[in-house]
């Protein structure tokens, strides 16, 4: 048969899985079991015929329940709607069962991690919709589905648990509208208005009319006041090279909003906007001094093609290239890199310094937003003076920190230091970075990109170091 | 018409809305079991363990009506890193799934009965209970609308005239003095349970043709 006589309906439905079914009696079979056996038994024993008749309605339902013939296996089809997904984005799983005869089918679905069921977790009849939603990014299993067969005098279940597929969860990406735009670019056609005269359309000035421009341009108000020719010039469009820089060394603060998880985010959400801006966006994942890395590309395939590599390099152990030999091609010259991290890691701050002697732009965007924890104490004789301090406090003059509760022991005073110098530290860094130039904005996660950018996107970003562009 | 009664919080845990119909087979399988033991524990006896086996009836009882309406709590796939409450919480839990506490109570109702002198309609009167409250736990457990037990209706009359005739076997006089006497009723009993169950195969098949 060719494939043109197969109905449409036929074609597009995927092969299913023959899977083989575990039979036992169900535990209404084994009540009904228990009365027959009893009732006999007793009969039997006190020779009291009524008994009898106490097990005969149970045993005759169990001897009628017996006549159907239970099939071994069944196939069973299924299906998600996606195998990629954004965090809280809803997919639908498709579950159909095929050669079960006139046994009922019951369907229960078991959650993977992250994993979260957003309607019922469990369906009768043949086929059966699920929708589930990821939790958290990450390569997560969807779950087991457990398939449960049923007779119609219901004293017989087939049971089998069938795997379902991975679904790539992508962290949802934050809001972002405005992009950092370089002072050079490269001589490439794009979107952004560059320094140089061109044939964009963001008007550049008036210069006086030559053979060969065209009539169209001439700016006729500007001609009559100076008696001759001038035509208008406009600012040439063209695209800049951005590598967004996720550091996955350090996994700090809540799960949902850790200092990765916002990484991930915001560099999404960076590798949506500039690639819709028709901008060249690459990544490379920081590790422990190693790097995965992926090169700058063009387009929504690209978005996710950055998803997917910051994806596969979440173990955080995992090493790639050497962070400080870096192909050309992952690091192009003359690249605006936006870099993404809590800046824990001593090493990669280094590296950022290392990158920015060789002549990168760089913008740091601080995804820190957690503190060392306090160790927890129990309380002393005294009462007050050995309680520890609130998870976040900081010594910032308020009463607790500074020891006004019945005073405070010498071991939270040292706690308390301990943080204070761990903050100091963490001002040092930052400071450091912006006095080599490097602009370093805080991000807490759950306002838009746009604001702590904001200073960088009205103009453009002036970009550092002997780059060959105009 | 079905009424929710909105979701239910028990400890950390949450329970989706209980529909109202399966809350009040629920009720009805315990009303029923409860029932039972009132029933078999008529007439107090004071041999044979009879203060055991009406504990355990009661026991049996409750725990399996506990278990129906505890049948919708979830238990998280991970129980590890919990608080000790809340796993003791679980525990409780699955062993209140495990036992099968409907089995230990119908063994228990039974020997309450058997304790008794002989009453056979009344025995038969028990005997129709226990099966409708075998029925109201399954559809309780399975959460199936009582339809599902319609192909079973014909077999269920034909096991009530069984249940009937037995009674009526029981109550029959002796032939004679001894026990070859109520060893010979049971026999008759044993036969016409026999008789129907050669019989069911057709009623069954006929069920079915009607249904197709």
């Amino acid at each position: 048969m060719s494939s043109s006589l197969i109905p449409n309906e036929q074609r597009r439905r995927p092969a299913g899985t023959e899977l083989s079914l575990r039979w036992r009696s169900s535990r209404h079979a084994r009540r009904l079991l228990t009365l027959g056996l009893a009732g006999l038994f007793i009969a039997t024993i006190a020779r009291r015929p009524e008994f009898a008749g106490v097990a005969a309605p149970a045993l005759l339902l169990l001897a009628a329940g017996r006549g159907q013939r239970r099939p071994p296996t069944i196939n069973v089809r299924v299906r998600p709607s996606a195998r990629r997904a954004f965090e809280g984005e809803l997919v639908a799983l498709d579950v159909a069962a095929e050669g079960q005869g006139e046994y009922g089918v019951r369907w229960t679905l078991h959650p993977g991690e992250q994993i979260e069921p957003a309607g019922a977790a469990a369906a009768d009849g043949p086929e059966a919709r699920f929708t589930v939603s990821c939790e958290r990014w990450g390569r997560r299993q969807i779950g087991t589905m457990d398939v449960v067969l049923r007779d119609r005098w219901r004293l017989a279940e087939g049971h089998l648990t069938v795997a379902l597929p991975r679904l790539d969860c992508y962290p949802a990406p934050a809001q972002q509208r405005t992009t950092v735009v370089l002072t050079r670019l490269p001589n490439r056609l794009g979107e952004h208005p560059a320094r140089t005269f061109g044939e964009g359309i963001e008007f550049a000035g008036v210069r006086e009319y030559v053979p060969g421009d065209r009539q169209r341009s001439i700016n006729w108000p500007a001609s009559t006041r100076r008696g001759r020719l001038q035509v208008n010039t406009f600012a040439a469009e063209r695209s800049q090279d951005v590598v967004l820089i996720a550091d996955a060394t350090s996994d700090v603060g809540e799960p949902g909003s850790s200092a990765l998880d916002l990484a991930l985010r915001g560099a999404a959400a960076a590798a949506r906007v500039y690639t819709d801006a028709r901008d060249r966006v690459g990544v490379i994942t920081y590790q422990w001094g190693g790097a995965s890395w992926l090169a700058p590309g063009l387009g929504r395939r690209q978005v996710y093609r950055i998803i997917d590599s910051m994806l596969a390099s979440d173990t955080g152990w995992t090493r790639g290239e050497s962070f400080r030999r870096l192909p050309r091609a992952a690091l192009p010259p003359g690249a605006l890199v936006v870099i993404f991290s809590p800046l824990l890691d001593q090493r990669f701050v280094e590296a950022l310094r290392d990158m920015r002697e060789r002549g990168f732009t760089m913008l740091v965007v601080d995804v820190l937003n957690a503190e060392p924890p306090v160790r927890r104490r129990m309380p002393s004789r005294g009462g007050l003076g050995g309680s520890s301090l609130p998870r976040g406090a900081r010594g910032d003059g308020s009463p607790r920190s500074r020891g006004g509760l019945g005073g405070s022991s010498p071991p939270a005073n040292t706690d308390r230091m301990a943080r204070r110098i761990w903050r100091m530290e963490q001002e040092a860094i930052r400071f450091s970075l912006r006095e080599l130039g490097i602009p370093v904005v805080h991000w807490d996660g759950a306002e838009s990109l746009d604001l702590p950018l904001a200073g960088y996107t009205r103009r453009p970003l002036v970009a550092s170091g002997s780059t060959g562009f105009r | 018409m079905s009424r929710s009664f909105g979701p239910l919080t028990i400890g950390p845990l949450t329970v989706g809305p209980v529909d109202a119909a399966s809350a009040g087979v629920r009720v009805g399988a315990g009303l029923i079991g409860a029932g039972c033991v009132v029933w078999a524990a008529l007439l107090p006896v004071h041999q044979g363990l009879a203060d055991f086996a009406l504990f355990l009836a009661i026991f049996g009882v409750a725990a399996g009506a506990l278990r129906l309406a505890l049948a919708g709590v979830p238990v998280p796939e991970n129980s590890f890193l919990l608080p000790w409450p809340l796993r003791a919480w679980l525990g409780f839990l699955e062993t209140l799934r495990k036992v099968p506490w409907e089995e230990g109570a119908l063994i228990a109702v039974l020997w309450l009965e058997v304790l008794h002198p002989a009453r056979p309609w009344h025995t038969a009167v028990l005997g129709a209970a226990l099966i409708a409250y075998l029925l109201a736990t399954h559809l309780a457990e399975s959460g199936a609308s009582p339809g599902v037990l319609r192909p079973q209706v014909r077999v269920l009359a034909i096991g009530a005239g069984l249940l009937a005739l037995g009674a009526g076997a029981g109550m029959l006089p002796a032939a004679g003095p001894g026990a070859g006497s109520a060893l010979l009723r049971l026999v008759a009993a044993g036969a016409l349970i026999a008789a129907a169950g050669l019989v069911l195969p057709y009623v069954a098949r006929h069920d079915a043709q009607d249904r197709g």
